[in-house]
């Protein structure tokens, strides 16, 4: 990943955007919220991944269009009728339906996916762990233990390779299978064998004898708690000054987006460009920085 | 009664109605905000539950080395797409019990997605998983059924089969169906039955092959360093 400007803020700012876009995006089925929110999911995607993101950017148009053509195949609800088919109709309504189901789909795809490049797991122990000391000291050791049992397995497989024994790429799947159940067994010894020990160590250590203190690299500064607080305006501003109903079957009822409802659209949108201005904005700064010199 | 089962009781009795009756109240129909935040609501109380006995360290080390081996087993077997995490995760559980089998799946569930990316499923997966161990422990930790190679793997078979992997095309039913009925929610399910039934021969040659091992040795370790159920709350 690259150096995002949100993701260097506090992981309990990052966890409340995503938190509060992903409910949004799965909560509203209003067709401009739903494109906003794809557009800017969309964008912080690419600005986070870079050139390898657009792949899996155009790869989204595609599972749009299938997902919201299929739904009038099972949904023919509707009166405004386009096209029949053996005697069924294909209806407006159902078809602008899926198209809402579809949209609320990628937009989900999207966000996990900046999610999952925002905020790593050494954020999201440190985030919980003085809520759940028990369950995050649970998962760091998992996903320490991970990278360190698939490398002894790796030794355990040079080694058998190196007696003759190891599997090989022309071995039955019955050979690969017991290949592979030998591995998985030894790799279990080992690791319960070492977990004992892990044991002992932490309780001669004086495990659970006091308050667990956590490592904590990040702080709240005076711009983290401004966000949060703009984060939950904005959120509050997005219900109390907008309607979003928007019905599709049996009859086409979207509340319009201009007049009285646009303050809780533009709530919306600022809400999602955060993570986007917060980049652009380093951006410039950047710039700036480079041609003084 | 404990604290921890005052909450759970609460939970299910008061807060999953709720949940529910006001969740299908939601403008469209929120079909997958509400069911997943039930399953949310499932998972909190067993997982707190957990945390308020303040676990010793070795049963924390133990469960967590189990979860790590259910995630790196993918890897480790030469065969792809041959996955032994479920055989793993109800093995767990038919070794130390329904709780640890529990965790064990939630816990490689929620680890194993920071390796292959957090989606919408996390939470069913989390709870798809951890049943699926708890299951296994109630079955076969307390001798109701016999820890035999061939009914560990068909009841493996089974329940990857018919339980756990339906709960999670489920998932994708909710989330991909803009209106939940049966007509529309077959062609996912079957869609989805080769993957499970390819999964349930995965946990059924491995309950069959690595079972018994694996049950083995966990008892070598446990009379190796002397732990006892009752010392160490396994």
């Amino acid at each position: 990943m690259r150096d995002d400007a949100f993701s260097k803020r506090h992981p309990a700012v990052n966890f409340a955007f995503f938190i509060g876009a992903i409910i949004c995006a799965v909560v509203i089925q209003h067709p401009a919220y739903l494109s906003a929110g794809m557009l800017c999911g969309g964008a912080y995607y690419l600005l986070l991944h870079g050139r390898r993101g657009v792949k899996m950017v155009l790869g989204m148009v595609p599972v749009f269009l299938v997902l919201t053509a299929m739904n009038p195949l099972f949904n023919t609800y509707g009166d405004r009728v386009l096209f029949r088919y053996f005697g069924r109709p294909y209806t407006l309504e159902a078809l602008l339906y899926g198209g809402a189901i579809a949209a609320i789909f990628v937009e989900m795809l999207l966000w996990f996916g900046c999610y999952n490049a925002v905020l790593t797991s050494d954020k999201f122990t440190s985030l919980f762990g003085k809520l759940i000391p028990a369950l995050s000291l649970l998962l760091v050791m998992v996903l320490r233990m991970i990278p360190n049992l698939l490398r002894k397995g790796a030794q355990i497989t040079e080694a058998r390779n190196a007696i003759g024994r190891g599997a090989a790429e022309q071995d039955t799947v019955k050979g690969k299978l017991g290949e592979g159940m030998t591995l998985l067994g030894a790799l279990t010894s080992w690791a319960l064998e070492g977990s004992v020990v892990t044991a002992d160590s932490m309780r001669s250590r004086g495990y659970g004898s006091g308050k667990r203190s956590s490592f904590m690299i990040y702080t709240m500064t005076g711009l983290d708690w401004g966000l949060l607080a703009a984060l939950a305006v904005l959120l509050v501003g997005m219900i109390v000054l907008g309607d979003r109903t928007a019905a599709f079957t049996p009859v086409l009822n979207i509340a319009p987006i201009g007049g009285r409802n646009l303050p809780g659209f533009l709530c919306y949108l600022c809400y999602l460009l955060i993570p986007i201005a917060l980049h652009i904005k380093e951006a410039i700064q950047w710039r700036i920085s480079i041609s003084k010199i | 009664m404990k604290k921890s089962h005052i909450v759970m009781l609460l939970t299910f009795l008061l807060v999953i109605p709720a949940t529910l009756f006001f969740g299908l109240r939601l403008s469209g129909r929120a079909y997958y905000f509400t069911s997943t935040l039930v399953i949310i609501e499932i998972l909190i109380p067993f997982l707190l539950a957990f945390e308020r006995r303040k676990p010793q360290a070795r049963e924390l080390v133990v469960i967590a080395v189990l979860s790590a081996l259910a995630v790196a087993a993918r890897v480790v077997i030469p065969i792809p797409s041959f996955k032994a995490i479920f055989a793993i995760i109800m093995l767990s559980g038919i070794a130390f019990g329904p709780e640890a089998g529990f965790l064990v799946g939630a816990v490689s569930a929620f680890a194993s997605n920071f390796f292959y990316g957090q989606g919408a499923y996390t939470p069913w997966q989390m709870f798809a998983y951890g049943a699926g161990g708890m299951l296994a422990g109630f079955l076969f930790a307390k001798g109701r059924l016999p820890q035999k190679p061939i009914v560990m793997g068909v009841f493996g078979f089974l329940t990857t089969l018919l339980f756990v992997g339906p709960l999670l095309d489920t998932c994708s039913v909710f989330l991909t169906l803009p209106t939940i009925s049966l007509k529309a929610a077959w062609p996912l399910y079957i869609s989805g039955f080769p993957v499970n039934l390819s999964q349930g021969t995965c946990t059924f040659l491995t309950m069959l092959l690595f079972g018994n091992p694996l049950l083995e040795k966990l008892d070598r370790v446990k009379v190796q360093y002397g732990m006892t159920e009752e010392q160490d709350g396994l």
